[in-house]
């Protein structure tokens, strides 16, 4: 069995370097399709840290789900306004709302910080030896948690009907 | 003796000679790698060629070289080669260019998980199925971004109908996997083909079977679902302003991805490399495939395309519920033993 991971510090680096910068990009650029395709390579360096993480499974949905689907139905969105092309778009974030957003940032850092600090020596330092295949997750989602998926599927059919809701036509 | 770094020119050869001998180098570079992956894709498209030329009574490919003009797509691609990659007015370069690349780097790196043979894998991963989907599942964004990046009419057209397509296809092609998932206990493809030692699931999975190949057949284009690049209405679809070796590219890469769709089939109902002894594995993988992609490349020349709403009727309201239904059906084949015989 080949795993996916390569264990070494620097495709760790690697991946959050990509992450964040696609998340810049993906807020700062000014064609919206390349702000797109910035947030899909974002979801890409997330996929990367579940297969650092030992979840392959995790990582491929991540990239069928996020980059297939999603990063899609954005780029849809964003074909069929319309809009100039090459618009400006600085227009919109002004001062306050950049500075809004570093706070914003610098709480949760906060945040996390204070969260590891408090937990101090209870964290895992080690990865579990063995990896999870992915026949477990079956029977640890039926078996072991079957509340929270039927919540979670009655999540979704609302969100379905809410969908045709709005997309119901008046004939 | 193999001694790393060399420091003689003896042990450099020795390096060298254990490095293209070893099993990994032979697989990724030669089979199922890349030079085999090639070959396939350059005689795919002549293939297709002059079976299209047979159905409707033409000869094809005739005067390049060999039987039956098989020299033919290494002309078209020195062709292509030597033509100007014509860039359209104000088409976003970077995109133009570089989409294409990455349609065959798509194409080709799920071949890294297709068993050819018990021991023709490059990568034997717990995920297989979903690491194939992941890859494919981001092959519309490409067209998407392509047709954008063409900036003109035609393509931005074909782009657009490719997603209405994806939309179409793609849930009812994953569910009828699951049935193969459910009768092999397994998202390995080495798994899911040594569970078909003594049956091929095409049996008791058929009605999957059917709903995968319709899907697949809207995946890869092809008529009568060949919507993103319909000819008579938009030119030539989502590549229309492709040309010169961009053209060659995105050939490459729909060609390459035939031959992926169809040598999935091959491994998920089909046995994949099972068959009679006197053959060595790869080479039934293989003719099992190109059968499989002959029956993709005949409607070509038979059926009339199909409208977008046409084809996403049939995505929702009947693909689907075929597919939900078998899975079903598969779990009442497997609890009540009648498969037991075949060992699943």
């Amino acid at each position: 069995m080949v795993s996916l991971v390569i264990p070494s510090d620097i495709s760790f680096v690697v991946l959050t370097a990509v992450t964040i910068i696609g998340a810049i990009i993906a807020l700062q650029a000014k064609e919206l399709i390349y702000g797109a395709i910035a947030l899909a390579i974002s979801f890409i360096g997330i996929a990367g840290f579940f297969a650092l993480l030992d979840a392959p499974y995790l990582a491929m949905l991540q990239i069928a789900i996020y980059v297939g689907a999603v990063v899609v139905l954005i780029l849809f969105t964003i074909m069929l306004v319309r809009r100039e092309r090459g618009e400006e778009m600085d227009k919109r974030t002004d001062a306050a709302e950049g500075s809004m957003g570093l706070w914003l940032a610098g709480l949760l850092a906060l945040a996390i910080s204070g969260v590891v600090a408090l937990a101090g020596t209870s964290l895992p330092t080690q990865a579990p030896a063995a990896s999870l295949p992915v026949s477990d997750l079956g029977p640890a989602l039926t078996l072991q948690y079957p509340v929270p998926l039927i919540i979670l599927a009655l999540l979704l059919s609302a969100a379905l009907l809410g969908a045709l809701v709005l997309a119901k036509v008046e004939r | 003796m193999v001694v790393f770094p060399p420091t003689t020119p003896a042990e450099l050869i020795a390096l060298i000679l254990r490095v293209i001998t070893s099993h990994t180098f032979i697989t990724i570079i030669i089979f199922p790698g890349f030079i085999h992956l090639t070959l396939v894709v350059i005689f795919l498209t002549w293939y297709e060629r002059k079976l299209l030329a047979r159905i409707q009574l033409r000869i094809g490919p005739l005067y390049a070289g060999g039987p039956g003009g098989i020299l033919q797509p290494l002309a078209d691609g020195v062709k292509l080669i030597f033509k100007e990659v014509m860039i359209p007015y104000k088409a976003s370069k970077p995109l133009f260019l570089g989409i294409p690349l990455m349609m065959v780097f798509l194409s080709a790196l799920p071949f890294a998980v297709i068993p050819f043979g018990q021991h023709w894998v490059i990568a034997n991963i717990d995920v297989g199925l979903v690491f194939v989907f992941a890859m494919t599942s981001l092959f519309p964004s490409m067209i998407l971004i392509f047709a954008w990046a063409s900036n003109s009419k035609y393509p931005f057209l074909g782009g657009l109908r490719s997603l209405f397509q994806q939309v179409a296809y793609e849930i009812p092609m994953w569910i009828s996997t699951l049935s193969v998932v459910l009768l092999a206990g397994s998202l390995n493809l080495v798994d899911i083909v040594k569970a078909q030692e003594k049956m091929w699931f095409i049996v008791p999975a058929f009605l999957s079977f059917i709903v995968f190949f319709i899907a697949i057949m809207a995946e890869l284009e092809r008529l009568p679902f060949d919507l993103p690049e319909a000819e008579p209405e938009l030119v030539a679809g989502w590549y229309t302003e492709a040309s010169g070796a961009i053209f060659m590219l995105i050939f490459m890469g729909l060609y390459m991805k035939l031959y992926l769709m169809s040598s999935l089939v091959t491994v998920l109902f089909l046995g994949g490399w099972w068959g009679p002894a006197f053959l060595p594995q790869p080479v039934w993988f293989i003719i099992k495939t190109l059968i499989v992609a002959t029956f993709i490349i005949i409607p070509r020349g038979v059926y009339p395309r199909i409208r977008v709403d046409m084809l996403i009727k049939t995505g929702w309201t009947r693909l689907l519920i075929i597919a939900l239904a078998n899975i079903f059906l598969t779990i009442l084949l497997i609890n009540s033993g009648l498969l037991a015989a075949w060992g699943i």
